[in-house]
């Protein structure tokens, strides 16, 4: 650094922006401006990608579920299978006539029946090994669930095993949903918070603790509102659990309620209620994709690798059901079974389609905000750059004399240039390190006072280096070239 | 040294043509001390300018060294500039807020070789101050000296890439009687004692009187052209 101030044009630079020095900060003021608002623009940009990506995880639309069992038939599984089968006449016809062959809507799962009665919970025990093969639901191992963490483009994988049952606390009970579940389900659903204590850890779930984490809905029932239930016990068939933690949404757009799969509901770990119920199978398998467009991509990957692993061949149909969010809004949105899977089957890779468009949408927000903050950019860059260019006027003018003695003792145009130019980079480069701090306090600031989620990239502050740099090449040229262009003998006359 | 034939040099003024020079011609060996006389217009300084490279002639030749110069693109002008040419101003020309040392080194950072290194320029430096006899004032800004030290700094300047010719226009135009003596006996010295050409334009009479040679300028051409016999003595007062 000492030898580098001790650098002629260095020491030269400095003592000229040193004496118009008002004139050299506000004109560092105005690329400091430009270069700032162009960082926040990137900020934005990234930010809003990324709370695109976070809202379409959330919405869970990154997920899909491997239930086990298949219980829809075969026809309508898509039209890739349909053609695959080769059976011409099938898939002439028309999509909504195939309809009304189908025997049971997607929706179906025997535990949602209504009708059914939780007197004994082992009565239920429908998932044993005897009971393997199509249109059971025993056909989910924890090593399919391992084998999917395998996969290139899975982000976590949680096997998992539900049942109804009865919470007892002393003389109270609640009939409720019970998960068994892996350490990783609060990674996959994002809109969870604890309003009190934690969930179960992966200790906990590897010697099958007799740990529970209740819903919102459960501890208020069982324990009544704004108690702590966490070291607490409450049995479950009979057996001790302590209870560990209450979990509830993280947003206001679903709130907890009583009969939702979500908060009215328990959660253990599942090697916990494959031990006490005597299981060795999993109802099914939830894995998010790490990037929400992958999803049509890793649901072949998914279904290929279980065909093979479970041993099904080709013209065999396949013994589990893939749900991803897009179809399963689909047929719970109020929608009659038949039209919802007339659509399911003819939309190829629709869960694709939705989430584009729900990015498509986000990304036209931010795409607004940002061109806005580019136009602002823009101009002040584009005034700064003026600014540069006049300043750099300026010391052309009051160092003519300067420029001409040095071309008298041997400085060439191009040395001359060198000098100008190298002046006229040192106001930008300093404008732009001033920009690039306000710009990252900016970006903290809009994340703070708009909710609008902020990424400083270091890839954006190179950026926004450069593009300082250049506003100070581009505007330092004209006056630069001009300074390299002056007659000695008449630049020596100048007062 | 230096051999100017039938220079000539016109400038466009608006519409007409000044002929500035008229077809100048002369020869001046190495070590002699030329001083240059004429009234203003007479075109003494477009002939130091062509004779320093700061500027092309119209017509005619003007060899260096027994280097025709008159031709050189700009880049080379400027080579020979800084390595054969010392140059001394009437204003002096120093950097502002720039040490004594650091206005001496400033023909150091334009050398063919590039920018001389810092402790090799401070070294040139101070030994060209040596020669006029500023080593003391070495870290004194233009503002902390005389005018008849800041013109010995200027010379210093001119002799720290140690030219062979040097040329002066007005160097006394704005020093009192005192130094303007000073000062031409330095020029004095370094032509007889360092072997240097020194040319050296002025309109005062005594002053030209230390040449050992006089030329004189009239609308564009030399008029008269004679050897000094005898050096005035310096006059104090």
């Amino acid at each position: 650094m000492k030898n580098f101030r001790r650098h002629p044009v260095v020491d030269t630079a400095i003592k000229a922006l040193s004496r118009n020095r008002l004139q050299t900060v506000l004109t560092m003021l105005g690329i400091a401006v430009g270069v700032a608002t162009v960082l926040a623009m990137m900020a934005v940009g990234a930010g809003a990608q990324r709370s695109i990506e976070q809202q379409v995880r959330a919405a869970g639309l990154n997920q899909i579920t491997i239930r086990a069992g298949n219980w829809r038939p075969k026809v309508t599984d898509s039209d890739e299978a349909v053609a695959h089968q080769g059976d011409a006449r099938e898939s002439l016809r028309h999509p909504l006539d195939r309809l009304n062959d189908d025997v049971l809507p997607i929706t179906f799962h025997p535990e949602d029946d209504p009708m059914e009665k939780h007197d004994h919970p082992t009565a239920r025990q429908r998932l044993g090994d005897l009971e393997a093969g199509l249109g059971s639901a025993a056909t989910m191992t924890f090593d399919d669930a391992e084998a999917l963490r395998q996969l290139p483009g899975v982000q976590y994988v949680a096997g998992g095993i539900h049942e109804n049952v009865r919470v007892h606390l002393d003389a109270k009970r609640w009939f409720t949903r019970m998960h068994g579940t892996d350490v990783m389900m609060p990674s996959i659903k994002r809109a969870w918070a604890f309003s009190s204590g934690r969930f179960f850890t992966a200790r906990e779930q590897e010697r099958g603790a007799q740990v529970v984490v209740l819903g919102q809905v459960v501890a208020d029932k069982l324990f009544g509102p704004g108690a702590t239930p966490v070291g607490r016990d409450v049995a479950l068939w009979n057996q001790q659990f302590e209870v560990i933690g209450v979990v509830t949404s993280a947003t206001w757009v679903v709130q907890p309620a009583a009969g939702d799969d979500q908060f009215d509901a328990v959660y253990m770990p599942y090697t916990t209620t494959q031990r006490l119920l005597n299981l060795s199978k999993l109802n099914d398998i939830t894995v998010t994709a790490e990037s929400s467009g992958d999803i049509s991509r890793l649901s072949r990957e998914i279904t290929k690798l279980l065909r093979v692993r479970h041993g099904i061949g080709d013209n065999e149909a396949d013994d589990f059901t893939l749900i991803t969010q897009a179809t399963k809004a689909l047929t719970t949105g109020g929608l009659p079974p038949s039209v919802a899977r007339a659509v399911a089957s003819n939309v190829a890779e629709l869960e694709k389609v939705t989430l584009e468009q729900l990015a498509m949408t986000m990304e036209r927000a931010s795409r607004t905000m940002t061109w806005l903050l580019a136009a602002v950019a823009a101009v002040s860059l584009l005034v700064g750059g003026i600014g540069i260019m006049n300043i750099t006027l300026l010391s052309v003018t009051e160092r003519t004399r300067e420029i001409g003695l040095r071309m008298a003792v041997g400085a060439r145009g191009k040395d001359v240039m060198r000098q100008f130019l190298f002046e006229a980079v040192v106001i930008s480069a300093a404008g732009g390190l001033a920009g690039i701090v306000v710009g990252m306090i900016a970006s903290i600031g809009i994340a703070r006072l708009l909710q609008w989620a902020t990424v400083v990239s270091p890839w954006s502050v190179a950026l926004a280096f450069g593009i300082a740099t250049a506003v100070g090449v581009f505007f330092g040229w004209y006056p630069a070239r001009r300074a390299s262009k002056l007659d000695p003998i008449v630049a020596l006359r100048r007062d | 040294m230096i051999g100017v034939h039938d220079l000539a040099k016109q400038y466009h003024v608006g519409d007409h043509v000044v002929h500035a020079l008229k077809g100048v011609s002369m020869a001046i060996a190495a070590a002699e001390f030329v001083t240059i006389v004429g009234p203003s217009g007479s075109g003494k300084s477009t002939f130091m300018h062509i004779l320093g490279c700061l500027d092309r002639p119209t017509t005619g030749r003007y060899l260096l060294n027994g280097r025709d110069v008159s031709t050189l693109p700009p880049d080379e002008l400027a080579r020979v500039r800084n390595e054969t040419i010392g140059f001394v101003f009437q204003g002096f020309n120093l950097l502002a807020r720039t040490s004594a040392l650091e206005n001496v080194e400033l023909p150091l950072l334009y050398t063919r070789q590039g920018v001389v290194k810092a402790s090799e320029r401070r070294e040139r430096a101070m030994r060209a101050l040596e020669a006029v006899g500023l080593t003391d004032r070495a870290d004194h800004h233009p503002n902390q000296l005389s005018g008849g030290q800041q013109q010995r700094v200027a010379i210093a300047r001119a002799l720290v890439t140690q030219p062979s010719l040097l040329l002066a226009d007005e160097p006394t135009g704005n020093l009192d009687s005192t130094t303007s003596h000073e000062v031409m006996e330095i020029f004095a010295r370094l032509s007889s004692v360092r072997g240097l050409t020194v040319v050296v334009i002025t309109h005062e009479r005594d002053i030209a009187a230390y040449g050992t040679r006089t030329v004189d300028f009239k609308d564009g051409l030399i008029v008269s052209d004679k050897a000094n016999d005898a050096r005035v003595p310096a006059q104090v007062g």
